[in-house]
């Protein structure tokens, strides 16, 4: 089964206050766990996402798709980044669980959805 | 095994002088092509494993024509042009054994990869795939993207060369200078790509700068006479030189000041100082021959604070000059900083704030956060360093840029202030890939 472990851009608003040795500590676990999923397998894929405030938003404006600045949703809510694992539920918490164990930040688990029909 | 040549040394080597001999046989660059990827992946299972031919090139010359003949013969409307082929085949000496045709041909092919009617990012591809022998799926691992994403590029780009009715000929002059500076600039993109990667977990990609070393070189040897070209080259090795010390153990980026210059490549550096001085003065100094000149001095010096900064300014002063642009003035503003103190620096910058073309750059900011910081004001310092965070799309460059703001990051409770205010002394540079010329 595949999940999809979602980061949200609130992380930066929560961890701009901290201490660089904190900052340091979050990017090492970061670095750590990412080379860990991919050695044993279990990372499909995983991407960081530039900062929101970069983001474009296309909307339908007056019968026409007009780009504006800025994401859709609020700060806080929008990607940050993200983990697609081929592993158990059980497993993909645990994942998930040593980040916000540091971070104190949530974090979604997904399931991915099959192509293929299930039997 | 000691003592013979890499098999993939070999195919690298012979891949372009094949691939000359055959575009200049039978014209069809595209089809070629193709030909000679499938004869490389053919040589890369069969030699490893029955030994390398006696004549390695002429091997993969015949199976490349043999996978063209298949190809034509696959296609029955292609039947004349078969026929065609085959006698050419019975009317030209082969152009194997025929002194100098391989280097000229490779230099043909350079010029036709980087041709002008093709976007970046499609030359480069093209560029490793049919100059350097480099295979699809090498190309697509070196830029992080999936295979078939760099296989249509390419697929792409042979059809917009075949459009724009490109001929496997060296163009004329003065075509042939705006094209050399096409060429030059395509190698620098390849260089800089792998030494600042654009996106992605990893700082540097040393294949793509190892790639864009040896072709630059591979140009070199063949238009010796080219100052630019000398100048990139010289430029590439004074700039890679540095590679190892850029990054700490754990990936995280180390600024040119706190390197440790015992981990720089003394006989990179020396070979450039030697290119670039055996170059300066015998034609028009260029771009790149200043900005090797800029590397050099960074590589000279001892120390950081060794640094000949006034040199250093007094050199972006003519590449102003000669080339100027946003990048140059960004790079500028540093060099008069670390010479007339960062006030100086922070008045330049100024300028450079209704610069569209820098507004989505975060090396603005970042170099302004870096003088903000020398100047004591840690909380404009701050802001600029999380505002340079927020905009730049590289890992790496965002961590180091975060990690300079928490440092500065101003203690909740009074009792954690420190005497003095946290301000270190930076030269504000950070070991940036040279500005675009």
């Amino acid at each position: 089964m595949r999940y999809m472990i979602m980061m949200f851009g609130g992380i930066g608003a929560a961890t701009q206050d901290r201490s660089a040795e904190w900052i340091a500590g979050m990017h090492e676990l970061l670095m750590k766990l990412d080379t860990e999923l991919k050695e044993s397998g279990e990372c499909v894929a995983s991407e960081a996402l530039a900062d929101p405030s970069q983001a474009k938003t296309v909307r339908f404006v007056s019968g026409a798709p007009a780009p504006t600045d800025g994401p859709f949703a609020e700060v806080k809510e929008s990607l940050a980044g993200y983990w697609i694992v081929d592993v158990d539920e059980d497993r993909a918490l645990q994942i998930a669980s040593r980040v916000v164990a540091y971070t104190e930040y949530p974090m979604e688990v997904r399931r991915i959805m099959d192509h293929s029909a299930q039997p | 095994m000691t003592g013979q040549p890499r098999i993939e040394d070999l195919l690298r080597e012979f891949a372009p002088q094949v691939l000359g001999t055959l575009a200049r046989r039978y014209g069809q660059f595209d089809a070629c092509e193709d030909a000679v990827q499938e004869a490389l992946l053919a040589a890369a299972v069969q030699w490893p494993a029955e030994g390398v031919p006696d004549r390695p090139r002429s091997w993969l010359l015949i199976v490349a024509s043999r996978a063209l003949v298949d190809t034509w013969r696959a296609d029955s409307a292609r039947r004349r042009r078969e026929t065609m082929a085959a006698r050419d085949r019975t009317g030209y000496a082969p152009a194997v054994g025929r002194p100098g045709a391989g280097r000229d041909d490779r230099l043909v092919l350079l010029f036709l990869c980087c041709h002008p009617a093709l976007s970046a990012p499609s030359q480069l591809a093209l560029t490793l795939r049919a100059v350097g022998g480099l295979t699809t799926a090498q190309i697509a691992a070196a830029f992080l993207v999936p295979e078939a994403t760099i296989a249509k590029r390419i697929a792409r780009a042979k059809r917009h060369i075949r459009d724009a009715g490109a001929r496997f000929e060296l163009p004329a002059q003065p075509e042939r200078t705006e094209r050399l500076g096409v060429v030059l600039h395509v190698l620098y993109l390849m260089f800089n790509e792998g030494y600042t990667t654009s996106s992605g977990p990893a700082l540097q990609r040393p294949d793509l700068t190892t790639e864009a070393i040896r072709l630059a070189r591979l140009l070199y040897r063949l238009l010796p006479e080219e100052p630019e070209v000398a100048g990139l080259l010289a430029l590439m090795l004074l700039t890679d030189a540095r590679r190892a010390a850029r990054t700490d153990n754990d990936g995280r980026i180390v600024p040119l000041a706190e390197q440790l210059r015992d981990r720089w490549d003394s006989a990179a550096i020396a070979e450039g100082q030697a290119i670039l001085t055996r170059t300066l003065g015998t034609g028009t100094v260029g771009p790149y021959q200043l900005q090797a000149a800029i590397a050099a001095l960074h590589d000279e010096a001892p120390t950081a604070e060794q640094t000949d900064w006034p040199q250093i300014l007094a050199l972006y002063d003519v590449l102003t000059a000669v080339a100027p642009g946003p990048v140059v003035t960004l790079s500028r503003a540093v060099a008069l900083a670390m010479v007339h103190g960062p006030a100086a620096g922070l008045a330049v910058l100024g300028t450079l704030d209704t610069d569209d073309r820098l507004a989505h750059s975060h090396r603005l900011e970042a170099v302004r956060a870096h003088l903000l910081e020398q100047t004591g004001n840690t909380v404009a310092a701050r802001h600029s360093y999380l505002q340079a965070a927020k905009m730049t799309a590289s890992l790496p460059e965002q961590r180091y840029l975060e990690l300079r703001a928490a440092r500065l990051r101003q203690p909740a409770n009074p009792d954690d202030w420190p005497d003095q205010p946290p301000h270190t002394i930076d030269p504000g540079t950070r070991d940036e890939a040279p500005g675009h010329p």
